[in-house]
């Protein structure tokens, strides 16, 4: 009986690290959230840049985006929020906007379109997966420093 | 009348003759600082910000010297564990503290694998602990190196070409930390006068060290320091010499990847194939400046250590620089120091021993003179 208690105590604390694990594997998940404030194409159609974007994220200040502008913000989970005061035109009224979106989670890197969404496009549109370019060759490829005889010292 | 002023010059001598390291490095600390010429409020922010990235990592020697294991250069193992599981994370993308926690649940079956196999050769070896397990963090490092430089990213996955070296498997000479760097360290901090205090990792090994605290009072704990003071008679007693051994090591292998993680994410980077290296060393070092020796060490020696040890490694460089006009001095000065100290802790172990030793074996020709007389 008492053997069994301590094995039915093992298992279930194995249980709840592994649960903990998940959980973190699941709001741990950082994302870069790329934000474009750049001309659009879908379906034919043209969605035209803003004369001028301001992103704000967590209450701060990201950039203030120009036309063929992008900023970047990191973001852990998969829900990611920013505000947006948006001018069209030149000489227009800005207007405020707060986007909420829902991140794929396989995605490390989200492209996000503003025209393409202000414009009410369907999610595809506006939103693609960031693809870093691939790294150019270089003649001198790195060589792990395995067998280095030299004491590191400098970050003890 | 005249053996009171006797008595207290031997035990003053006692003192001096037990801690003589710290004592040296308190010497060396107060004739350096004023040198260096550091503000306090600087060298207390590196004390703190050192204190809580190397605090853990000497916690996790207590156990083995508790259990008669010595200083367990074995950690090194828990070390490699926990770089194994950050490469993992990076891998999968998450950051923070959830990265962190994700890391040490990771770490955990690495750590007990290696502890184990290190528990296991160490009851094989039994007396010589010390080099042996020196001998066997070597062993492992080839193997780490033989799974991170060509087994990861070949046989075991791995999806980001920024951690991936060019050829397409091995793992880059740095894996960048940066998405958690500090996150553990900068939540609840508190700044007083331009000193950042880590609350939430000083309250965190707060609490490692009340668990060793409590670990020491349970059965195993008892269990442990009967193996450390004669395993015979803990034998005797019916308590398991050898399991009792390997848990001892495992529980200081978890705890060293654990501390390895938390090292980690102070620094922000992760140098693959070095981190490790000098991690053991270090942490030994600093512990036998606190002024533990190889068969007792307690948390007051930890922080001591840490303290001391860090505090040398901030001033010495500065005051090198300021007294020969070369920085490289003191660079030197710091790498000696850290070697002579686990050196002279050993010769002072020994030394301290056969004293013991000599003196048993005069007590007992004195008792025996004693009794060939009555008869």
């Amino acid at each position: 009986m008492n053997n069994t208690r301590k094995w039915v105590f093992r298992g279930f604390t194995l249980l709840v690290v592994l649960a903990i694990g998940a959980v973190m594997f699941v709001i741990g998940r950082g994302h870069t959230v790329y934000i474009d404030n750049k001309t659009l194409e879908y379906n034919g159609e043209t969605y035209e840049a803003l004369q001028r974007s301001e992103v704000y994220v967590g209450g701060e200040r990201l950039s203030k985006l120009a036309k063929r502008e992008r900023t970047m913000s990191t973001v852990i989970g998969q829900s990611f929020e920013m505000k947006l005061i948006n001018t069209a035109n030149k000489g227009d009224e800005p207007t405020e906007v707060t986007v909420k979106l829902t991140l794929p989670y396989g995605w490390d890197g989200i492209v996000v379109n503003i025209p393409g969404y202000l414009a009410g496009l369907p999610q595809d549109a506006w939103m693609t997966e960031f693809v870093s370019a691939p790294e150019p060759e270089s003649e001198e490829e790195e060589e792990p420093g395995a067998f280095e005889d030299e004491i590191p010292m400098g970050d003890i | 009348m005249n053996l009171k002023p006797q008595g207290a010059g031997k035990s003053i001598l006692n003192i001096l003759r037990n801690n003589t390291v710290p004592i040296m490095f308190i010497i060396i600390c107060s004739i350096c600082i004023p040198i260096s010429g550091f503000s306090p409020a600087y060298l207390l922010n590196e004390i703190l910000t050192r204190l809580g990235r190397n605090a853990f990592l000497i916690l996790s020697l207590l156990i083995p010297i508790m259990a008669g294991m010595g200083l367990n250069f074995g950690m090194t193992l828990g070390a490699m564990a926990g770089e194994l599981a950050l490469i993992f994370v990076s891998d999968w993308q998450i950051w923070g503290i959830p990265g962190v926690i994700l890391a040490m649940i990771v770490s955990v079956p690495f750590s007990v694998v290696l502890g184990f196999i290190c528990g296991k050769l160490l009851n094989m070896a039994k007396g010589r602990e010390m080099i042996t397990s020196y001998i066997i963090s070597f062993f492992i490092n080839g193997v780490y190196q033989l799974i991170v430089l060509y087994l990861m990213g070949s046989l075991i996955p791995i999806k980001h070409s920024s951690i991936k070296l060019p050829r397409g498997y091995g793992i880059r000479n740095t894996v960048s930390l940066l998405n958690m760097r500090q996150c553990i360290d900068n939540l609840l901090a508190i700044r007083i006068g331009g000193v950042k205090i880590p609350a939430l990792t000083l309250l965190i090994i707060a609490l490692m060290c009340l668990l060793i605290v409590w670990f020491r009072r349970t059965k195993l704990g008892q269990d442990m320091r009967a193996v450390g003071q004669d395993m015979q008679v803990a034998r005797d007693a019916g308590i398991q010499v050898e399991r009792t051994r390997i848990i001892s090591i495992i529980i200081s292998t978890v705890l060293a990847g654990f501390g390895m993680i938390l090292y980690l994410q102070n620094i922000g980077n992760l140098s693959t194939y070095s981190a490790h290296s000098q991690v053991g060393m270090f942490c030994i070092a600093a512990l036998l400046v606190g002024g533990a020796s190889v068969d007792h060490a307690s948390i007051g020696n930890v922080f001591l250590g840490a303290v001391l040890f860090h505090l040398m490694f901030i001033v010495a460089p500065q005051a090198g620089a300021k007294i020969t006009g070369d920085s490289m001095i003191g660079e030197y000065f710091r790498v000696f120091v850290s070697y002579g100290v686990i050196t002279m802790a050993l010769i002072m172990y020994e030394m301290k021993k056969r004293r013991q030793k000599a003196s048993i074996g005069e007590q007992l020709a004195l008792a025996q003179r004693e009794g060939s007389r009555h008869e």
